[in-house]
């Protein structure tokens, strides 16, 4: 199988690399990029986990071609925090408990972030359908859609428990 | 879970698009969003020589509003469909059906409208790893001669899932085919052959480009339903849609599409003439509940994670509670 060059932004870095048609987008991130935040669930389209933007966009990485990403901008979790302060829904996400085992959470956070940067201060159910494509096996969602709603503009008291 | 190694065309133009197609036919499918071609491809129910993507075939997108139709172009994102202002102005059930598809990181961006139509046709059978299938045998759709569903049929009886399909099929909408030799339209309804092996009426060498929907010539009244276990990430169990002009108090038109149920939409033609002309009556909801009943019982068959008797109670309530909608019938029993 004859490779194919890629040219993308991962993360803000132009990343040139060649692959094979069957790579994935998860793989190339995972494999060749080292960007291990991209976690890989059912690897067919259902869990959300191998959530990353695409052009601001989520989509799922493990249903995305490696070369059909040529040319977008993509971000992965580890493009989250700028010079060492997490994002703020990373730190809303530790503020309120929501995450267990972590390993839905890239996924989760990717997704809230394609929710909040269109919608600043989105209602629980437009939290709920933004994230109705990500699962939690732990169900810790209650914690999740917090951290959302905190992350949000229209939040003001931080709602944490006594 | 790997893909199998195939090659990776990426033309610029449909006619280029159409020239591999041509030469590779069924060897080298459409990758358009790819949400359910990969999966296909993970499971190995197709290991195809290589995948031609749409990705660089600008023509291939848009919605446009003309003066008789709006025209969706097969590779539009699902979300642009439901974002934009003449669908949503003209045909608030296609956005209800949009949105009901997959979640927001399948919508956004990655699933098309033509996707959707062209989904494979689903079975309980069929759809599962290569693991899964090995202890099971093959059925007509995976090189054997049998349905594993249903002993002796002589064809494939999976499930067309694709929520936009009765929506589509209500509002008489027309799908255009290319091919290298040039360009045909054919209704949605007749773009489904009723066989899952080889469930739409399109050779190896055709690609699906437009999806053309006439706009409504009276007042339009309509209703989306679907059931399914989960709001999300899940296929319908069944889905109904119902497409009526409803003028002065009379209905002009009615038409009313089952699907979900066998491989290829169900619609109601008996129904059109008996309501047509008439004022909107809850009196007519018995004759919907049992001309709906009567329809998908041969249609449905125990392929599905939910029983056949189930889903066909479930056609009932799907269609009752679609005419009831587009009828302003509401708050009627179903």
């Amino acid at each position: 199988m004859k490779k194919q060059l890629l040219s993308m932004t991962v993360n803000g870095e132009e990343v040139n690399l060649a692959v094979t048609p069957n790579t994935t987008l998860l793989e190339v991130l995972r494999e060749d990029l080292g960007l291990t935040g991209v976690k890989e669930g059912c690897a067919e389209g259902v869990c959300g986990a191998c959530t990353v933007l695409m052009d601001g966009n989520p989509v799922r990485s493990c249903l995305t071609l490696a070369l059909e990403a040529g040319g977008a901008d993509i971000v992965t979790v580890e493009g989250m925090a700028t010079g060492g302060n997490l994002h703020p829904i990373q730190q809303a996400f530790i503020e309120h408990g929501a995450v267990q085992c972590g390993f839905c959470t890239p996924g989760m956070i990717l997704a809230s972030k394609a929710l909040l940067d269109r919608n600043s201060d989105p209602s629980e159910d437009e939290i709920k359908t933004a994230l109705a494509g990500n699962f939690c096996r732990c169900t810790g969602y209650r914690k999740i859609l917090e951290a959302v709603s905190a992350a949000s503009t229209g939040h003001t008291e931080p709602r944490r428990k006594e | 879970m790997r893909l199998p190694p195939f090659a990776y065309h990426a033309p610029d133009t449909l006619d280029k698009a159409l020239k591999i197609k041509a030469e590779l036919g069924a060897s080298a499918p459409i990758l358009a969003g790819g949400t359910d071609l990969l999966v296909h491809l993970k499971h190995r129910l197709a290991s195809p020589a290589a995948v031609i993507s749409l990705k660089n075939i600008r023509t291939l997108k848009g919605i446009e509003v003309g003066a008789d139709s709006l025209v969706l172009r097969a590779g539009t994102p699902l979300r642009e469909v439901a974002a934009h202002e003449g669908v949503i102005r003209n045909f608030p059930l296609l956005v209800k059906a949009v949105h009901s598809i997959g979640a927001v990181g399948i919508q956004h961006f990655r699933g098309t409208i033509g996707g959707n139509l062209c989904l494979t046709p689903r079975c309980l059978f069929y759809n599962q790893s290569l693991f899964w299938r090995t202890g099971k045998g093959q059925c007509h759709r995976t090189g054997g001669k049998d349905c594993l569903a249903l002993k002796g049929s002589e064809s494939c009886q999976a499930i067309c899932s694709g929520d936009t399909v009765p929506v589509l099929a209500a509002l008489s909408a027309q799908v255009t085919i290319a091919s290298a030799g040039g360009m045909r339209t054919a209704p949605v309804a007749e773009f489904f052959t009723g066989k899952g092996e080889s469930p739409f009426n399109m050779t190896p060498e055709e690609i699906l480009t437009e999806i053309r929907i006439p706009l409504p010539w009276g007042p339009l009244s309509s209703s989306y339903q679907r059931l399914s276990f989960r709001s999300a990430v899940d296929f319908p169990l069944i889905n109904a849609a119902v497409a009526a002009i409803l003028d002065k108090g009379k209905v002009e038109s009615f038409r009313l599409v089952i699907s979900s149920a066998g491989p290829a939409p169900v619609i109601l033609k008996e129904l059109e003439s008996a309501i047509k002309g008439q004022k909107p009556d809850p009196a007519m909801l018995q004759p919907v509940r049992e001309a709906a009943i009567k329809a998908v019982e041969g249609a449905i068959i125990e392929n599905a994670s939910a029983s056949k008797e189930y889903r066909v109670k479930l056609a009932a309530v799907a269609a009752v509670r679609a005419a009831s909608e587009a009828l302003g019938l509401e708050n009627q029993p179903s």
